[in-house]
């Protein structure tokens, strides 16, 4: 694993990738696309975040889009949320547009629809996501 | 699987990758690896730890520690090295200290 090409690298033009076998302890802001594959400790903002399955992530995050495949300690506030079927999340999930769930997600915490003026309408993306835990479970 | 941060990224904090990592971005902080190579749009404040090698092609402030560094010729770089080998191309920017490490690999056989 540690000796393959470093060259493959350099033909991922187009997102930032934190690789398996990276820890980070920090703030990361990302104008563009990133994926994380190895351990963060800290804030993340970024437009497009991709927590894959090896990654885990300890802080809160703010982004346009979010998919969690891997692990999500901390809240996060995005426009979309998708949580893959490997995906763990402890903590709060605040979405603005649209909240994607796959079957055997496993979430801990409040999730709700949030308006930009911070309102508490917790409702029908709220009730499907409870119908749909319902069903997975 | 390598990293690599491009030049949208800023990333402030202490790094430390098994493998290989690739830089086009801001970094602010120390970075440990096994390889670094910092590209032209990268800009490190902090302290560079290689195992095995350190490629500048950017902007570094801090210093180099590593077996083999090779400094580009678009490399700016203002610090401390220390390294076994050395090389610089023509061009590059340099305001550094460096040293040369002995070889230790001999004295642990004893």
């Amino acid at each position: 694993m540690f000796f393959n090409s470093n060259k493959r690298s350099e033909s991922n033009v187009g997102f930032s990738h934190l690789g398996e076998g990276a820890s980070f302890e920090g703030e990361i802001h990302c104008k563009g696309e990133i994926e994380i594959a190895g351990k963060v400790k800290g804030n993340i903002s970024a437009k497009t975040l991709r927590i894959l399955e090896t990654g885990k992530v300890t802080g809160h995050v703010n982004a346009e889009r979010v998919e969690i495949l891997g692990c999500m300690l901390g809240n996060t506030s995005s426009l979309n949320v998708h949580v893959g079927e490997k995906g763990v999340v402890r903590g709060d999930l605040r979405f603005e547009t649209n909240l994607s769930v796959a079957e055997g997600a496993d979430i801990l915490g409040h999730v709700q629809k949030a308006k930009k003026d911070k309102n508490k309408k917790v409702d029908t993306e709220k009730v499907r996501y409870l119908e749909h835990n319902q069903r997975a479970s | 699987m390598p990293s690599v941060i491009l030049k949208d990224t800023i990333f402030k904090g202490t790094l430390s990758q098994k493998d290989s990592i690739t830089l086009d971005g801001t970094f602010i902080g120390n970075i440990t690896a096994e390889e670094i190579i910092v590209k032209d749009n990268g800009n490190i404040n902090g302290n560079l730890n290689a195992s095995v090698n350190i490629e500048v092609n950017g902007n570094v402030v801090g210093d180099l520690n590593s077996d083999k560094i090779h400094l580009t010729s678009f490399a700016k770089v203002r610090g401390k090295l220390s390294h076994k080998n050395l090389s610089v191309d023509e061009g590059a920017q340099l305001e550094i200290t460096a040293q040369t490490r002995k070889r230790i690999s001999n004295l642990n056989k004893e």
